[in-house]
């Protein structure tokens, strides 16, 4: 991080533990029937900030995850695939029934146990259209480009030549995010931000996902590609280092 | 054939032995009448074996990885996988078959289930036996069947990553055996991604003996639904009503850890070979103490708004470095209070070894608390335990024996064949407490005190099941969320009737509460079928003298225990409300035709 975008003021994050009990009393009353004394907030979650927001950066919006809410759900795929792929029933446009093949956000499990959701980080150098051998037409876009309305990357179908440089720039420099589509090489799992509105976000059974909008995320976990957050993650959580195969010896 | 919607209408069918594979189109009616997971598996099954004393270890006898009828849609924790098979460790007390055993059916979480529905298919059925290790690789229509030499022999967690780095994509779901399945102990276990379990039943041994160590899968299909719209708002329904519930609530944070000391509490737990039902050293290895020393974090199965998982690891002592999931009630119980063991990092050891080596870790907590009160009784000594100090709450022990019964050597040969072996072998009235129905071990729950629970378990059709139903009513509708797709711990987060009008959204055929709960009592019925066909009969739904003879002498529930003429009462009525002849239990000609099983 450069010392100019440190020097940004700081957005709140919503607190990284646990949302509180909805329903404190009766969760006691019960545990208690069961037998149990509890401590209230004796639980203690250890916290981990995965990014640091920045304001006054209105161009970008995105989806963060914090990886110690995340329990591996997919939930988010399924909403994700319902409403990017909606189904055309009777005349009528309804959502999909959610195929998580057809998600933008994908979640990758790892042993020991740590879920890692990979969503486009919207890189404010964007390497992917960089990438983009098309030239820049009137309005400066490539065949791939970020969308000035939803601040979403985008892919014009009618000018990508299928060469698949951008998702190999994702690949190798970001998060592997965006891939070729297999039968036409055009990119896909752009995440649309869903019109302003993110699913994701709105149906994460934990809290898992919050949608930054008018700042951008900075920190050390920025734009990894999944093998490398779970391998820290198990560290941190565990304390045991990844290795192919046998992990905890 | 046209299939019915919210079906693919076909079950992959893999023949090891001959390597053909095979896409068998289901009738409708099947799908109909049986649903899908545990109840279109017993349908296969009866079709598959038609006539009885089947060796379950054969090429015969398949192997049914069943996904439910919800499997594949984002509805709230339909993310079970049932496995169906004839059971290697269940036995009859007498039978002109040979191999007579009941069926078995077992439940994992997970992905696996909606995955299997993603590759197209709504079932996968294995049958015959590879000649060498194999795995299978199924990729939506591109279905192999590859090498496994190099896997065999290694522990489910080894395992579990080195088959990732072999495919090369993390989204791939797999599920696969350990050295105890590969080594055939008849109460092995199947496990998919990172310790989730069909433990009950040698679902795992029937796998080994058709050489295969792990079956994977990848898709990005979907079955579609009838009643589009009518879907969607069933479930946005059915998502909210999780939201925010106190029972939402305790499952995040304790899943089914909570029990291990509300159970004792209430005196239900097994504790020192279910010979009591409270443990006073509960709170050392229950849901707050874990959540304290050693869960890190939580884990959902596919879309279960739940997370009952706990995963975490030992910090400190002689067994700091495992990392693991649980305890969780049936582990923590069996591994912990039954062993009389309280000390939670070395039961997480035990637990970590009992899932690596692949064993059902009810039936073999059972087994070793047997052993251990056969050794504090002195009906057997030091030499036929092979030098293993198997004293209660002895940690280090209880790894021996793990170790010894996966590989089946000395001792462990004779424990990997359950209680009822045991009980005849050591004779001198043991078998007054091995605790099991049909040859199949106890779980968790004790039942001095509940008559309804011993209920539940003599009548299980797969030998003694804690999750069966404490009446034929409850059975009937444990079948049907069995068959279904979802979790039963999850299903009560649902409303009343919700199950039937998904079914009706997805299917389009009319499903009334009625119709529903009779789809329950026919699978219940033809399971029962088959059971009695082997030769099950009355004398066969027994329980442990125990129960009836020692009562308990700690806890809430001190001085209590079965009475024998109260439940031969409630047994007789419950077979006349099943409409099963209670002599012999054998299903009356019209009642099953009523439910549709002519065919019987
Ligand atoms: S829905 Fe939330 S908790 Fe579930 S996998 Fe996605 S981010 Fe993780
Ligand atoms: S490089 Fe990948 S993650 Fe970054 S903006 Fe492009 S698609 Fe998104
Ligand atoms: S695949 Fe299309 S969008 Fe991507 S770099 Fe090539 S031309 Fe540009
Ligand atoms: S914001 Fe929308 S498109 Fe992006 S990952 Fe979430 S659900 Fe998918």
């Amino acid at each position: 991080m450069s010392e100019q975008e440190a020097s940004f003021p700081k957005l709140t994050i919503r607190e990284l533990f646990h949302p509180p009990l909805q329903d404190r009393r009766s969760f006691i009353k019960m545990m208690v029937i069961g037998g149990l004394t509890i401590t209230v907030g004796g639980v203690v979650i250890p916290r981990l900030r995965f990014g640091v927001a920045h304001a006054e950066s209105p161009q970008f919006s995105m989806i963060l995850v914090d990886f110690n809410k995340c329990t591996g759900c997919r939930t988010c795929e399924t909403v994700c695939g319902q409403y990017n792929h909606k189904a055309v029933v009777n005349g009528e446009q309804l959502l999909g029934l959610g195929n998580p093949y057809l998600s933008n956000i994908r979640v990758y499990s790892f042993n020991p146990d740590v879920d890692v959701p990979i969503v486009c980080v919207m890189c404010r150098d964007n390497p992917c259209i960089e990438a983009c051998p098309v030239e820049e037409d009137e309005d400066g876009r490539r065949a791939l480009y970020r969308d000035p309305k939803t601040l979403a990357i985008k892919n014009d179908p009618e000018r990508c030549i299928t060469c698949g440089a951008c998702a190999e720039a994702c690949r190798t420099q970001r998060v592997e995010a965006i891939v070729p589509n297999p039968k036409t090489n055009r990119p896909e799992r752009m995440c649309t931000l869903c019109d302003g509105d993110p699913q994701c976000v709105k149906y994460c059974p934990y809290g898992a996902l919050d949608h930054i909008v008018g700042g951008y995320i900075g920190g050390s976990h920025y734009g990894l590609p999944a093998e490398k957050i779970a391998k820290e993650l198990i560290e941190r959580w565990y304390g045991v280092k990844l290795g192919k195969g046998g992990a905890r010896g | 054939m046209k299939s019915l919607s919210g079906y693919h209408g076909v079950v992959l069918d893999v023949d090891l032995s001959s390597g053909k594979i095979n896409r068998k189109e289901i009738d409708p009616k099947d799908f109909r009448n049986f649903i899908g997971g545990r109840g279109l598996g017993i349908k296969l099954l009866w079709d598959a074996l038609r006539k009885p004393g089947v060796d379950p270890l054969s090429p015969e006898n398949p192997l049914l990885l069943m996904p439910g009828a919800f499997s594949g849609f984002p509805l709230p924790s339909a993310s079970r996988t049932c496995v169906v098979t004839k059971s290697p460790i269940t036995t009859p007390k007498k039978s002109k078959h040979k191999h007579a055993s009941t069926i078995t059916y077992s439940n994992m979480g997970g992905f696996f289930g909606p995955e299997i529905r993603f590759a197209g298919y709504d079932g996968i059925m294995v049958r015959g036996s590879a000649d060498r290790p194999v795995y299978l690789f199924i990729d939506d229509d591109r279905v192999e069947i590859r090498k496994a030499q190099k896997f065999w022999g290694m522990g489910t967690d080894e395992f579990d990553r080195a088959f990732i780095d072999e495919l090369g994509d993390r989204r791939i779901r797999s599920c696969y055996i350990g050295p105890a399945g590969e080594n055939l102990v008849p109460y092995a276990c199947i496990i998919n991604t990172t310790a989730r379990a069909a433990g009950r039943g040698g679902t795992g041994c029937v796998m080994g003996s058709k050489n295969l160590k792990a079956v994977a899968v990848r898709g990005s299909r979907q079955p579609d639904v009838a009643m589009h719209k009518r879907f969607l708002e069933l479930l946005e329904e059915s998502r909210k009503g999780f939201e925010g519930t106190p029972s939402t609530e305790n499952w995040r944070r304790y899943g089914t850890g909570s029990a291990l000391i509300w159970a004792s509490d209430i005196g239900a737990q097994a504790v020192k070979n279910y010979r009591e039902g409270t443990y006073i050293h509960a709170d050392k290895i229950g849901g707050v103490a874990a959540r304290r020393k050693i869960w890190q974090r939580d884990f959902a199965c596919f879309v279960c708004p739940l997370a009952c998982k706990k995963s975490g690891r030992a910090p400190l002592g002689p067994y700091a470095g495992i990392v693991h999931d649980g305890p969780e009630y049936e582990t923590g119980t069996m591994l912990g209070a039954n062993l009389l063991i309280d000390d939670m990092e070395g039961m997480m050891k035990a637990i970590w070894h009992g899932d690596d080596f692949g064993l059902d870790i009810i039936s073999v907590g059972n087994v070793i608390g047997f052993l251990m009160e056969a050794y504090d009784k002195g009906l057997i000594d030091l030499d036929v335990l092979d030098g293993i100090d198997l004293k209660w709450g002895n940690v280090d022990a209880v790894i021996q024996m793990l170790h010894k019964i996966a590989h089946r050597e000395g001792i462990g040969e004779k424990a990997s064949k359950g209680v009822h072996y045991l009980a005849e072998e050591i004779g001198r009235e043991s078998h007054k407490f091995a605790a099991h129905c049909k040859g199949h071990s106890l779980a968790a729950w004790n039942c001095h005190y509940r008559p309804t629970q011993a209920l539940c378990y003599v009548t299980a059709n797969r030998g003694a099941c804690h999750l069966n139903g404490h009446s034929a009513e409850d059975q009937n509708s444990t079948a049907l969320v069995d068959s279904t797709g979802v979790c039963l711990f999850a299903h009560r987060g649902y409303r009343e009737n919700a199950l039937a009008d998904i079914m009706e959204a997805i299917t389009t055929r009319e499903w009334s509460s009625e119709e529903y709960s009779k789809a329950g009592e026919r699978i219940y019925n033809l399971e029962k079928s088959f059971n009695f066909r082997e030769g099950f009969r009355r004398e066969d739904d027994v329980i442990a003298d125990r129960f009836f003879e020692e009562p308990l002498t700690i806890g809430r529930r001190k001085g209590a225990v079965l009475d024998r003429g109260q439940f031969e009462e409630m047994m007789n009525a419950y077979y006349a409300e099943r409409g099963w002849d209670s002599k012999t239990t054998q299903p009356s000609k019209d009642r099953l035709k009523a439910l549709g099983l002519d065919f019987v």
